[in-house]
């Protein structure tokens, strides 16, 4: 079984217009109302591809019910803590004419102490039929620096694997001390980590040495749309595949990728392999309106067509 | 036949022994359940905590429905006190641990027997003692008609 925290979920509520006039009334196209946040993807992702996977983290409100039956439908088993407060919507606004997209967020929840503890306490529970935890996404307002650090290392003595989708600022904080499966830093917002330009081969090389330095056994590193770099102590990838035309949605694109490399590597033990089903898996998911895969066997059709270079 | 695993709602909504009764109605009331799992540090099942056990630690004399005005009779210190005790105690002083449960592949027709025998509205889905999941009367119902027969 694996398990994905994410403890900032939200839904996430898609508005298709053909074009935005700022200022006026728009009217949408259509919309499509889905529960959201970056553990959540790949929760539905490793779902659709067949893994037995439980979701966890913080839920409140008249929503939850509903953000959890979609889950379920999709083959999510859930496992939330209840907070007395409702749960975040974030707007993602597509505009067809201009194949733009804008994210917009919602202010997060503040997590009381008393909510902290029973979270904690389910996770531990949670992790005796366990072999992968992947904690995704950012922080709500009350969680501290270290509690983070705190989950990884009760996932570490209990010997399950760990996977990192967070921003830099956090995993800066987390890494210290502990031992990680995989980490994937979230680089929605920024081509940079750890001052590092990402679009810079030799950049991808130093800031990959740094995590593995920091306990990483396996580092994914995206430098462009569907563009990655991952490494492991003794081996190095790159790999891409096109995403063109107007009908794809990013939004969870890349939990979808980390969600196929996941479910190959667990298989195959093979970096090179995992990382060209993951590139199917991305794919998949941008020409599904939904925030996972449409389907496996088109994700197995689709990553034939990734570029894959072995560089070290 | 329909096994469970064809019904089962995938929800882990668990509590612990140790957790506050204030805790549980609360939890029972945000999430409308009328019953919850009650389970181990290793996610086993262990019993089982209902709406019904927390009233009846409170009210444990029957009230007749027949004479509204019995609810008068009761000393109100008496259930003031009796309410303060109730709100710190914990899932293990009221919860039954005789529970029923079943596995993924148990058939439908064990489930409806059980539910319609004993009254049982959920029952715990467990693998190697482990919650997985719950079947409720309303999913189950929704799988027989969808089907029009259970076998």
């Amino acid at each position: 079984m694996i398990v994905t925290v994410t403890l900032n979920p939200a839904f996430d509520h898609l508005l298709f217009f053909s074009k935005i006039f700022m200022g006026k009334l728009n009217r949408a196209v259509s919309t499509l109302r889905m529960p959201g946040g970056k553990g959540i993807n790949v929760a539905g992702s490793l779902a659709v591809l067949g893994d037995e996977v439980v979701a966890t983290g913080f839920l409140g409100g008249q929503g939850s019910r509903a953000f959890e039956g979609f889950l379920r439908k999709i083959g999510v088993t859930t496992s939330f803590t209840y907070i007395d407060q409702e749960i975040r919507t974030d707007f993602y606004i597509i505009e067809d004419k201009k194949n733009r997209q804008s994210l917009f967020i919602e202010k997060s929840s503040h997590i009381e102490l008393r909510y902290l503890n029973s979270f904690k306490a389910n996770f531990k529970r949670l992790l005796h039929s366990a072999k992968l935890v992947e904690i995704g996404g950012s922080l709500p307002k009350g969680i501290p620096p270290n509690f983070i650090n705190e989950l990884i290392l009760s996932a570490n003595k209990k010997k399950v694997k760990v996977v990192l989708n967070l921003q830099e600022s956090i995993l800066k904080e987390c890494l210290a001390g502990s031992s990680s499966f995989i980490v994937c830093p979230d680089l929605r917002e920024s081509c940079y980590i750890f001052g590092e330009d990402l679009c810079n081969a030799a950049s991808r090389h130093k800031a990959a040495q740094w995590l593995l330095n920091k306990g990483a056994e396996i580092v994914i590193l995206k430098y462009g749309d569907l563009c990655y770099f991952v490494a492991k102590k003794d081996e190095v990838w790159e790999g891409e595949i096109g995403i063109e035309g107007s009908n794809v949605i990013m939004l969870g694109v890349r939990d979808g990728m980390l969600a196929g490399f996941i479910h190959n590597y667990l298989k195959t033990n093979d970096i090179g392999e995992a990382l060209k089903f993951g590139l199917g898996v991305a794919l998949s998911t941008a020409q599904n309106k939904m925030s996972y895969l449409h389907s496996k066997k088109q994700a197995e059709e689709l990553c034939v067509m990734a570029k894959l270079r072995k560089i070290a | 036949m329909k096994k469970v695993k064809d019904f089962i709602t995938r929800d882990l909504t668990s509590v612990t022994e140790d957790t506050p009764l204030k805790e549980v109605a609360e939890l029972l009331s945000i999430r409308e359940l009328i019953g919850i799992p009650v389970v181990n540090k290793k996610n086993e099942v262990t019993g089982w905590i209902s709406e019904t056990d927390i009233i009846t630690s409170i009210f444990p004399e029957k009230v007749k429905i027949e004479n509204p005005d019995v609810i008068h009779l009761i000393n109100i210190s008496q259930v003031v006190k009796k309410l303060t005790r109730v709100g710190q105690a914990m899932v293990r002083d009221y919860m039954i641990k005789d529970v029923y449960f079943v596995d993924e592949d148990t058939p439908a027709s064990y489930v409806v027997e059980l539910m319609l025998h004993k009254d049982f509205k959920r029952v715990p889905v467990v693998r190697n003692k482990r919650l997985v999941g719950i079947v409720d009367r309303s999913s189950l119902s929704r799988i027989l008609l969808e089907e029009g027969s259970i076998d």
